[in-house]
């Protein structure tokens, strides 16, 4: 309604000027002469053209894009307003070469850009609209078509102009167009792959790496322009500020396509190395739904280490976001490699360096012969250690141990290394029998050569010790609240119960846990355990007093 | 073949209408475009919300399902979750990076197996259950912390608005 409006305004206005001017000379050639030297005339001119272009702008964007979406509108705004300023800061530094032709030279380049601007959304938007019809591919053919045309001309005549008359504004038209055909190159490909991905049925997996290298060689090539436009800028003339923010951005596009590249690269090493392809078995397993796309999955499903189970491609894609599974959020770079053996459980439960370890057994099988004897490398266990806590785990072959992760991750998916797996694990538990036979054999040369009497004197304290807790825990219990349960079961049970009385549990305790003092109250002497018991009966009494 | 957002989106619209979820209408605006879908909200029973039928608009991006869509109340709203212009401000709304809160942890953060329905659910809860320390409307917060009465009425305000009644 606006625009109705300022195109009736602006064509009264025109047609009031020149009739004005055609009554006062009466004449064509003369009415001319008086249009152009009365300035109001020529503003009412000017802005009369400038309503034409835009409805000529309006006019072809009718013709090749029919409706805009509002968010294509949003953008063609926006991104308007930007080249808007930067053409007036472009102003600045040819105001030398100001003139209308030079201001209808910028306006020309401008209304281009937008079209250009234009056809990419629409391609953008081919991917995401459920429906193309033929008028689009038309439409779209047509118009790159016209575009890549005026681009090569304006390349032409600026390198001509600057050929024949030197530097001057056309190197920075010939350098804007030289942009715009490499924006038209990126929108044909972008086209064409699309277009190639809507006729194919199934999706097309490499279609996104085909994007991504093109997104990257389309910056690289952009940041090249723009890097060679700004030297020549600054050598001919001054710096080019009106070209900084469109470098700024081709920069950081460029860096992020190159971080795509990197990070996706990364991603389908990861996929390829470590994780295995799923089995049509566990496929079935699952409920064969991809749930990245929620797809079935039929081929080109990949496991992750947490079982979960995606299409190669969907994970691809989800990788260059974030290395976890997307099920559970595991971090799939920081997570070990999926275990060897799944099946075959460890003997020694608490072996996080076994899944390590199995793999890398493969290259060199266990020899078929005698096993090799269990502790080539460790010396002999000190006699205390064997009764104080459970024996040390048995430590692995040593020639197991040289392996980086690198090596254990290419054996990720070999169907061999399951075996290889149990075999070591066979072999572990081998030496971890062979180990508590040897401690079985020192712990009964330790009883052979206690003396006799040391062991009755010790049995004597045990049940002394045992007396003894049955009565402190009565002589407790008076003073406890009565809703305090512990003290009756220790009772039975002279262990470390918690009671109310805490300095009678822990002064009690420590002499006396009867099922652990095995031999080492046999080397106590005889008076120190004396010695003990009467310091308990007095404290005893002491607690009596004290009640 | 489309898009892979576009055939998961018509994957999921399917999935919804065949199989709704109680209490929640969510489908595209126009069946031309996938990408901005509007959605009703019955508010949950027994919550100061109840009874009321709260629209919504969802706006998924061109990467969805590796990004999250962003979800905006249409009508009138009052909650310590919703921004004053309507934005949602839920953790699963949020891909794991940025936090504009600063309290979320990345489980909770936005991941491909989210959906619309989770999404919506999470509304329901989130309306039935505010989360008062991300004050996306401090006021809101404020006021449900120490005026639940107060915060109350305005809710049933809302409701009776939503259902042309004021």
């Amino acid at each position: 309604m606006k625009a109705l409006l300022a195109t009736v305004i602006s064509l009264g206005l025109t047609t009031v000027v020149i009739g004005n001017a055609y009554y006062q000379k009466k004449q064509f050639y003369p009415s001319i002469v008086y249009l152009t030297n009365s300035n109001p005339s020529m503003a009412v001119m000017y802005l009369q053209a400038f309503i034409l272009v835009l409805l000529v702008g309006k006019l072809l964007r009718k013709i090749f894009f029919g409706q805009l979406r509002p968010a294509e509108f949003e953008h063609l705004i926006e991104r308007s307003w930007y080249a808007i300023t930067e053409t007036c800061l472009a102003f600045t530094v040819f105001r030398d070469d100001f003139n209308p032709k030079f201001i209808a030279l910028f306006t020309l380049l401008l209304f281009l850009k937008a079209f250009h601007w234009l056809a990419e959304d629409r391609v953008d938007y081919m991917e995401r609209s459920p429906v193309i019809g033929l008028l689009f591919h038309v439409r779209i053919l047509t118009l790159l078509m016209l575009l890549a045309h005026a681009d090569f001309y304006f390349i032409h005549h600026a390198y001509q102009f600057t050929a024949v008359k030197g530097p001057s504004v056309q190197l920075v038209f010939g350098f804007e167009y030289s942009i715009l055909i490499i924006m038209i190159v990126n929108i044909l490909i972008k086209y064409v792959l699309h277009a190639i991905d809507s006729r194919w049925e199934a999706p097309w997996e490499s279609k996104a790496a085909v994007l991504l290298y093109t997104e990257l060689a389309i910056n690289f090539l952009k940041v090249l322009l723009y890097i060679g436009f700004v030297a020549v800028m600054v050598r001919i003339y001054t710096l080019p500020l009106f070209a900084f923010r469109p470098m700024y951005e081709t920069m950081r596009s460029f860096k992020k396509a190159y971080n795509d590249v990197v990070l996706s690269r990364r991603a389908i090493r990861n996929m390829n190395t470590l994780y295995p392809d799923a089995t049509p078995a566990e496929l079935a397993a699952a409920d064969n739904e991809c749930i990245i796309c929620r797809e079935e999955m039929h081929t080109g499903a990949k496991k992750l280490p947490c079982n979960h189970i995606f299409h190669a491609a969907c994970l691809r894609l989800w990788f260059q976001r974030q290395q976890t599974c997307p099920t559970c959020r595991l971090n799939v770079l920081r997570a070990p490699a999926p275990e060897a053996a799944a099946g075959a459980p460890g003997p020694a439960a608490p072996a996080p360096p076994l899944a390590g370890l199995a793999p890398h057994a493969a290259p060199a099988p266990p020899p078929p012969g005698p096993v090799p004897p269990p502790f080539p490398n460790m010396p002999p266990p000190p006699p205390m250690m064997a009764w104080g806590m459970p024996p040390p785990p048995p430590p692995r072959p040593a020639s197991l141990a040289n392996l980086t992760t690198a090596e254990l991750q290419r054996m990720e998916g070999n169907e061999r290394r399951n075996i290889e797996a149990r075999l070591q694990l066979l072999r572990e538990i081998q030496a971890m029998l062979d180990a508590s036979v040897l401690l079985m054999q020192q712990y009964s040369t330790v009883v052979a050569n206690l003396p006799q009497n040391n062991v009755t004197v010790s049995t004597q304290t045990e049940t002394r010790i045992e007396e003894l807790t049955k009565e402190s825990p009565s002589t407790t219990q008076g003073k406890s609240e009565p809703d305090v349960v512990p003290t009756t079961s220790s009772y039975k049970q002279p262990s470390p119960v918690p009671s109310t009385s805490k300095t009678i549990v822990t002064e009690d305790t420590s002499p006396m846990q009867p099922d652990t003092t095995t031999p080492v109250d046999t080397n106590r002497d005889k008076t120190d355990v004396d010695a003990a018991d009467e310091l308990r009966r007095r404290r005893l009494q002491k607690f009596a007093l004290d009640k | 073949m489309a898009g892979s957002a576009l055939r998961r989106l018509m994957a999921e619209y399917k999935q919804l209408t065949i199989n709704p979820p109680e209490g929640i209408i969510a489908g595209p605006i126009n069946e031309e475009n996938f990408f901005e879908w509007e959605a009703l909200i019955t508010g949950p029973e027994g919550t100061c919300f109840e009874g009321g039928i709260f629209p919504a608009k969802l706006h998924f991006p061109p990467d969805y399902p590796l990004s999250p869509p962003k979800m905006e109340f249409t009508c009138e709203m009052f909650h310590p979750n919703i921004y004053a212009d309507g934005r949602v401000c839920i953790s699963i709304l949020h891909a794991p990076g940025d936090d504009p809160m600063g309290y979320e942890s990345s489980a909770e953060r936005w991941s491909p197996v989210q959906s619309v329905e989770k999404i919506l659910l999470s509304v329901v809860s989130m309306l039935a259950e505010p989360n008062d320390e991300s004050g996306a409307n401090v006021d809101a917060a404020k006021m449900w912390r120490e005026d639940r009465e107060q915060f109350n009425k305005i809710a049933e305000k809302l409701v009776r608005k939503t259902l042309s009644l004021e």
